[in-house]
Order: C-alpha cells, then sequence, then structure tokens
C-alpha cells in the first residue's frame, strides 16, 4: 500500500498540472494510493506514523529534498519502503543522487521499486541523510572511531558526509559503505603553494567532535547549535527506492 | 552496482594525528603523525610530512620525514627528500640519491602482516 505525502508548497496553482500527470501516471501502474496534504500545522511525523500503524508499506514525498528529510525522520526505524517524487526545479539534490527524475518520470522509477538500504548519519541523537556541515572555528579536535585523534592547527571548516556528490576536492561519499567521511579543510599555504593539499578526509564509523566555541552546525539544511558534536553511522537503516541513474 | 570501494584517507598539511591511525585502504600523509600507522593498502609521505610512529603498510612512497621503525610487505621507495631515521623491513627496496636512510635495512623476505581494522571491543556489544 502507497502513501503520499504532498509538501505544502506542491499545493501551489503552478504545479497543479504537474501534479495531475503525476497522479494520472500512478493511476496507470496501479501504484496509487492514499494522499497526505502537509499544511503549517499539520505535523507529518503524526500523519506518517498513523498511517505506517495502518499498514503502509511505502511513503513517497512529493516535493524536494525538504519533504524527503521530513519523511525520513518521520519513518524512523519502522523498516518501510521510502520513495520520492521530486516536484519543481529546486532543492532536489539528493533525488539526482537516488536517480530519481523530477515530475512525472519519477512514477516509473517508483513503479519498478529498485530498493538499496543506504547508511544513515546520526549526529547528537539528530539522523542525517546528506551531509552536516560545520562553518569555520578556529580549534577542533576529532577523536575518530574511538582511537586515534585529529587536531587542526589553523582555522578550518569541517564536513561530515554520508550521501553526497564528488566535489572539487572530495570524491563522492558511498551511503551504502557502512561509513561516514569527515573531511577536514585548512586554507593552502599562499600564492606559491596552491597546489598543496589541505583537504583531509577520513572514513569513520564513529566521530566526537569538539570545537573551540559553540557554533551554528547544518544537519541536511536544518541548523542547529553546539561545540560537542558526537557522529555515528547506522548502516543500513534506511530502504530507498532509487533510479538506475543512481550515483553511488 | 553499490561497491564498497576501499577508502583513502589523507591526512593534508596542517594537521597533527595522535594515537594509533589504522586504516583498511590506501594512506596520504601530508601533516603530522605521532603514534602508530598500520595501512593495509598504499601509504604516501608526503615532502612536508612527519612522522613519529612505527609504521606498518603494503607499499610505501616516502618523499618525507619518518621517524620509527617500518614494515612494508612489498615495495618501499624513498624519493629524494625523503629522511628516515629507524629500522627497514622490506621485500624490495628503491632509494632514490639524496635520500637518508639512518638504520638497520632488512631485505631478507620476512613476512610483514599488514592487519585489517579491528572493530571495538564496545561496538560488538
Amino acid at each position: 500500500m502507497y502513501y503520499y505525502v504532498y509538501d505544502e508548497f506542491v499545493q501551489d496553482p503552478k504545479f497543479e498540472r504537474d501534479l495531475a500527470l503525476i497522479e494520472t501516471r500512478l493511476t496507470d501502474l496501479g501504484i496509487a494510493g492514499k494522499i497526505a496534504r502537509l499544511a503549517l500545522f499539520r505535523d507529518p511525523k503524526e500523519l506518517i506514523r498513523d498511517e505506517i500503524r495502518k499498514g503502509a508499506k511505502t511513503i513517497v514525498a512529493v516535493g524536494n529534498d525538504i519533504t524527503l528529510r521530513r519523511v525520513i525522520d518521520a519513518v524512523g526505524d519502522s523498516g518501510v519502503v521510502i520513495g520520492v517524487v521530486p516536484v519543481g526545479k529546486d532543492g532536489n539534490i539528493l533525488s539526482s543522487i537516488l536517480g530519481i527524475p523530477v515530475g512525472v518520470d519519477a512514477c516509473d522509477i517508483l513503479s519498478a521499486r529498485i530498493i538499496e538500504e543506504l547508511d544513515i548519519g546520526e549526529v547528537n541523537a539528530r539522523r542525517f541523510l546528506h551531509t552536516v556541515h560545520v562553518p569555520q572555528v578556529s580549534q577542533v579536535e576529532v577523536v575518530v572511531d574511538k582511537g586515534y585523534k585529529m587536531n587542526a592547527f589553523k582555522k578550518c571548516t569541517v564536513e561530515v558526509r554520508n550521501l553526497a556528490l564528488e566535489g572539487e576536492d572530495v570524491r563522492a561519499a558511498n551511503p551504502v559503505d557502512g561509513k561516514l567521511e569527515c573531511v577536514l579543510r585548512t586554507p593552502s599555504k599562499g600564492l606559491f603553494k596552491k597546489n598543496k593539499l589541505n583537504t583531509s578526509i577520513v572514513p569513520a564509523k564513529d566521530l566526537q567532535m569538539t570545537l573551540s566555541n559553540s557554533v551554528k552546525c547544518i544537519a541536511d539544511g536544518e541548523e542547529f547549535e553546539s561545540n560537542e558534536l558526537r557522529f555515528k553511522i547506522i548502516p543500513k537503516a534506511l530502504r530507498v527506492i532509487t533510479g538506475k541513474g543512481r550515483k553511488f | 552496482m553499490a561497491k564498497n570501494q576501499s577508502a583513502e584517507t589523507i591526512i593534508a598539511q596542517g594537521v597533527r594525528v595522535e594515537g594509533d591511525f589504522v586504516s583498511d585502504g590506501d594512506v596520504i600523509i601530508e601533516g603530522e603523525v605521532a603514534g602508530n600507522v598500520q595501512a593495509a593498502g598504499d601509504l604516501r609521505v608526503g615532502n612536508d610530512a612527519k612522522i613519529h610512529a612505527d609504521v606498518v603498510a603494503r607499499n610505501a612512497n616516502v618523499s618525507g620525514e619518518i621517524r620509527g621503525n617500518v614494515q612494508i610487505a612489498e615495495k618501499l621507495e624513498l624519493l629524494s627528500t625523503a629522511k628516515m631515521i629507524g629500522d627497514v623491513t622490506t621485500n624490495v627496496l628503491s632509494v632514490a640519491s639524496g635520500a637518508q636512510v639512518n638504520g638497520k635495512i632488512t631485505m631478507d623476505g620476512r613476512e610483514v602482516k599488514v592487519e585489517k581494522q579491528k572493530v571495538k571491543e564496545e561496538e560488538k556489544v
């Protein structure tokens, strides 16, 4: 049984035609289901958990990455399958990594049901699928896998990645390898040492980070403030429908 | 499609590592390390790197400084800027002109075991 969670923004008249096409295609494929429309004072957690209790086996986020994140938070450890139908041009990085096209084409991916079990990261008991950004701090100490300690001499920024695309100085983070990736960037030395390696990358299952001061960190777009960050990975915690074009 | 690729660990300049540094894959060190270094894959020690540790790896390419005993299972390559203070055990050794080695070199074919990362006891519980 499919349960579709429509984000508030998709109820805008400009998406009316897109939604009509999606709903028709879902009916044609025989995977239409109950629809929940999110609104300002409607708690998605409550709605989704209620439906899981009633027997929903697949929860589909219709919206963008934020909608998907809200669905992931609500699903928790229930083991139900998560799908996504991206709507609109912006904020669909996660769905593109998962290989899901925007709009009506996503319905065929849903119907094909290629399910991957993805790891999920946890920082201070907050779950994340994508990355956690720590803005520039003057000092940071990272204890990796309860073993060795890593210190940066200079000001640096930290990024902890679970599912992420390849960047200029980093490779893609694989969400099925059972590890997080801690990326520590320190500024390069100067003009003539431009090419010096100044990005440290450490794969780890457990990270304990102490920052010199309390800063605003961003976990999958959501802000929180702390100077002590405890990361861990929960392997194969999420069952997600992915497309053939997934980037991991 | 998804494969469990051996991760590459990079310790860049401006970063110091203390403790037993164990990696299942290839390792590049450009910063400072104090303790022990164990790499199941290949190890590259950059020009400005300073390692005060015993090192165990499958292959190593060194152009920085290592103070400690080095055990390499296959090939050790010392570039012209390499500086080593400690005993070396390896199968194949290549030394460029200008490299410094202060220690005993053993190449008697003895096996060097490179252990993979162990799961901490606490995690098993």
